[in-house]
């Protein structure tokens, strides 16, 4: 078992250091290509939801990212310091004429985790939220 | 207009090449300001783009409810596999769909 930590600050622009590692990490697993690409966007998804809904973009509060990966999978752990999630939206997430019209143009996040991963764990309380997804080794 | 969105105009149609490989949290907001002037044909050019998250979407769908407020026609040019994938699972493409380059000649 191999393990990669990231820890970086509440700020967007240092999601992409995250997504980075991702990209090499997944090539490193021998995924393939669009099978990169999917856990890139995941990852992206959860670690912004963890500094804009979890830490609340520049409260100084870390965002802890650890890669581990084994000889079945690969598994991603993201972890904030907020004040935990309440009801967990997860349903399929589509544009619509009604979305459009009221402006609604947000949300897709927790659907592209949810539909791109292979099995995902959300553990929240008052304290933060960690969110573990699971990309397996199939091919 | 900022430098991540480069304008090409001929006819009615503006094609607005995304010079950026993100389209996310960062570029979003440079992005969505160049839907404030738009042709009564519109192409996104996603040429250079590697990258598309939620927030990137989300300002993605700014032109497509500029474009819907005054019936202009929009499209996407040079759409990657993955990011046509993408746009399907949110039904995008019912909105914004592909184009090919050459299909633009007849505004030519």
């Amino acid at each position: 078992m191999e393990r990669v930590e990231v820890r970086i600050p509440s700020n967007p622009i240092f999601e992409r250091v995250v997504r980075a590692s991702a990209a090499e990490i997944g090539e490193s697993c021998g995924f393939s290509t669009e099978r990169i690409e999917d856990l890139k966007l995941a990852v992206s998804e959860a670690v912004n939801n963890a500094i804009e809904h979890g830490n609340r973009i520049g409260t100084g509060e870390p965002v802890a990212v650890v890669f581990v990966l084994d000889d079945e999978k690969l598994e991603i752990v993201i972890s904030d310091q907020g004040g935990g999630i309440g009801r967990l939206d997860i349903s399929r997430r589509v544009v619509d004429e009604q979305h459009l019209d009221s402006g609604m143009l947000r949300g897709f996040g927790m659907y592209f985790i949810t539909a791109l991963v292979d099995d995902y764990e959300i553990a929240s309380s008052q304290t933060g939220t960690i969110l573990t997804l699971r990309l397996y080794r199939k091919d | 207009m900022s430098d991540i969105v480069q304008r090409e105009e001929f006819g009615d149609v503006v094609i607005l090449h995304i010079r950026t490989t993100s389209v996310d949290a960062i570029s979003a907001s440079a992005i969505a300001s160049a839907c404030t002037d738009m042709r009564s044909v519109t192409v996104l050019d996603f040429d250079e783009v590697s990258f598309i998250n939620s927030a990137g979407i989300s300002a993605l769908l700014k032109f497509v409810v500029t474009a819907r407020k005054a019936g202009y026609k929009l499209f996407a040019m040079n759409v990657s596999p993955h990011h046509q994938k993408i746009f399907k699972m949110v039904e995008m493409s019912r909105f914004m769909p592909t184009i090919e380059e050459q299909d633009l000649d007849v505004y030519r």
